[in-house]
């Protein structure tokens, strides 16, 4: 008998089928993109040896302090890290999530981001700091909210659906949430791709004035990308006005996306802060326009690795929400049984039915988020990474996190190399 | 009356005029707008602002209280998320007007470009004149009252709120549909449109949302309930 199994119709392909021939359209699906690609794992640090000499691990000074948007605002956003939270709607997430994201990102001085659905209040008084979003569905939004913000983000597009607008489903559209979107109760909102008020580049630059107008030019305007035509699209915002881009991967996380968007567009990464970088550095705003990167983000080493890539700062979501639970069983779940899967597999954001209470709306299963022990979950995981950050950084006989740069990395495939453009180890060569 | 000479003056400049003279409560007329964008933004006071001369984008946005008479025309997105207030407009406004506002009364004494009232919530936009295409565009909630003629697509994605349109539909958007109008609303309509001086009984035809698109059609057993 021959053995072997296809490698073009593995099970889970042939389940996609069989389930769309049932539904009649796209899937959809929480998480983030099951495909690999190229990542941070393919990129190693070369730590000192002869040539140079580091500072002790644990106890030199290692500055981590970020400045974020300095290039027109003048209170510009200044954390104890370069990590922050990323933009995750009250809708998708729990009000107790969302707290708890606000509440641990202010314990370590850094600072969270609404979404699309508006500021939850509770958000608000638990984060220090708060970043409020400006994003095509413009639900909930405020012009009171933005002015007591400490920066503000307008997203073009999300890594995990670039071109598209968010999505929640029905069972996620209830009361107060359907209330604070001004959305009927219960229907599956699909927000819109396109903002209502501008369209392209020079209204863009229009509308980050009135911003910057409705908010006397204190605080800074970043405009978030998908990425995908990395260049021209960090070209095009930075000559629009941007303090700071944020540029999200196909890597990034979702609560909920059509799963062809979420496998099928973009770019990862690795190769996206390299050319937002190089554009930057095209239009002489290098380290002037401030460079976020985002999507993957799962540790010290990955954000250290997107700061010597040319980032300022990272934001991180799927990583934050599994600091609060995400994927992991306790007392009172039981993933196989209420998501299908065994915790360590669950996608299922979109569902509602969150077997730890983070994404999602049911009464009964937000109460399994207390969100004050969340809360130093968060604040604990945002620590751990940023002193295995400065635990690098001074592996590389730096004391500062924001010193590191490409030449302190080799590349550990060619792909790698061509795409993060370092050498590719055992070789001086840049592929 | 606090005159503004709005020539030579920054934008940056103008609205911190505005913005201190709106919270000492005076009363304020802006000459020589310019054409300037951005004009009269985030003003939460309830005062009077008359502009005298026409206006760029995002003129008298992001708002809470004011009431703003623009004697001009104004560009792109006049009233862009207002919260309450008022504002008149005697000429022709851009694309986008009353684009997402969520409260408050905004009137276009001439005519409306494109996407006039998209994913307005709440609140009530008002055209003397025509409108162009896509107006109502995802419309949440509110009141877009057109005298005129509507452009291709009035109403497209709405999802609820009401269009009435005074002339003719150039076609219906997708999920869009025309219901009968009811005598209360009519005479609400009436009386508004009386409040901007116009007289004319128009036959309204009122454009709403079919909610075909609400759901997804199919549903995977995981999307169907909460447990
Ligand atoms: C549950 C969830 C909800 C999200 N909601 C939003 C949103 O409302 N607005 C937005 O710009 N991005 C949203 N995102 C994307 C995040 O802001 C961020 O770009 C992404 O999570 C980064 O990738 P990572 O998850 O790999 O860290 C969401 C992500 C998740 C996981
Ligand atoms: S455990 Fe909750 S937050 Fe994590 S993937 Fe599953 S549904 Fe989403």
């Amino acid at each position: 008998m021959v053995m072997g199994s296809s490698q073009l119709w593995p099970p889970w392909v042939m389940e996609d089928i069989h389930a769309k021939s049932e539904l009649g359209r796209y899937r959809i699906r929480g998480f983030s993109t099951f495909q690999k690609v190229t990542h941070f794992d393919d990129l190693t640090f070369l730590s000192t040896g002869l040539t140079r000499f580091p500072l002790e691990g644990y106890k030199e000074r290692c500055n981590t302090r970020t400045v974020i948007g300095a290039r027109y605002a003048e209170n510009p956003l200044v954390l104890d890290t370069p990590i922050y939270i990323s933009g995750m709607s009250y809708g998708a997430l729990s009000a107790n999530a969302k707290t708890a994201l606000g509440k641990g990102a202010a314990m370590v001085g850094s600072a969270s981001c609404t979404g699309d659905g508006g500021q939850l209040p509770s958000e608000r008084e638990a984060a220090d700091k708060l970043i409020y979003q400006v994003l095509p569905s413009r639900y909930g939004f405020n012009p009171h909210h933005l002015d007591q913000a400490q920066a503000i983000e307008i997203v073009v597009g999300q890594g995990a659906k670039p071109g598209t607008g968010g999505l929640l489903m029905g069972v996620k559209v209830l009361d107060d949430i359907a209330d604070m979107r001004d959305l009927p109760q219960g229907i599956d909102q699909r927000s819109p791709a396109r903002h209502p008020d501008w369209l392209g580049p020079d209204d863009l630059a229009v509308k980050i004035e009135q911003l910057r107008e409705a908010t006397d030019w204190r605080i800074p305007v970043h405009v978030k990308l998908g990425a995908c035509r990395v260049g021209d699209d960090v070209k095009l915002a930075a000559k629009a006005g941007a303090d700071a881009i944020v540029i999200d991967s196909m890597v990034a996380g979702t609560g909920a996306s059509a799963e062809v968007l979420i496998e099928h567009s973009g770019i990862p990464t690795v190769p996206a802060i390299v050319m937002a970088r190089e554009a930057l550095r095209e239009l002489g705003l290098y380290g002037k326009v401030t460079l976020i990167a985002s999507g993957g983000i799962r540790n010290g080493a990955d954000a250290a690795k997107a700061l010597a890539l040319g980032a300022d700062a990272v934001a991180i979501g799927t990583a934050g929400l599994i600091a609060l639970n995400c994927n992991k069983e306790i007392t009172e779940s039981d993933f196989e049984s209420e998501v299908g899967v065994p915790a360590g597999f669950c996608h299922h954001c979109h569902t509602g039915k969150c077997p730890v209470g983070i994404a999602t709306q049911n009464p009964e299963l937000t109460k399994r988020l207390d969100p004050d022990e969340a809360a130093e979950r968060v604040a604990n995981f945002l620590n751990s990474m940023t002193m295995e950050m400065a635990l690098l950084t001074r592996s590389l006989g730096k004391s500062d996190v924001h010193s590191l740069e490409p030449e302190d990395l080799a590349a550990l495939t060619i792909e790698a190399s061509a795409m993060a453009r370092v050498p590719l180890v055992g070789t001086n060569k840049v592929y | 009356m606090v005159i503004v000479n709005a020539a030579g003056l920054t934008t940056r400049e103008l609205n911190g005029r505005l913005k201190e003279l709106a919270a000492s409560g005076q009363e304020i007329t802006v000459l020589n707008p310019h054409v300037g964008h951005n004009i009269a933004v985030g003003i939460f006071e309830s005062c009077r602002i008359q502009i005298t001369g026409s206006v760029g984008y995002y003129a008298a946005s992001l708002l809470d209280g004011p009431e703003v008479a623009i004697d001009g025309n104004a560009g792109w997105a006049l009233g862009e998320n207002m919260m309450a207030g008022k504002i008149t407009l005697t000429k022709d406004a851009g694309a986008s007007v009353g684009s997402t506002m969520r409260g408050g009364e905004l009137f276009v004494g001439g005519n409306a470009g494109a996407r006039a009232g998209i994913s307005m919530k709440g609140g009530t936009l008002i055209v003397g004149g025509n409108a162009g295409f896509l107006t109502g565009f995802m419309m949440q909630k509110g009141r877009i009252i057109v005298c005129g003629d509507v452009g291709e697509a009035v109403g497209d994605s709405m999802y609820e709120g009401a269009i009435y349109v005074g002339g003719e539909i150039g076609s219906l958007g997708t999920d869009a549909k025309t219901e009968e109008i009811g005598e209360d609303e009519l005479l609400d309509i009436l009386a508004t449109l009386e409040s901007h001086g116009i007289k004319q009984r128009y036959t309204f035809t009122k454009v709403v949302s079919a909610k075909k698109l609400y759901h997804f059609d199919s549903l995977e057993r995981l999307e169907k309930t909460v447990i």
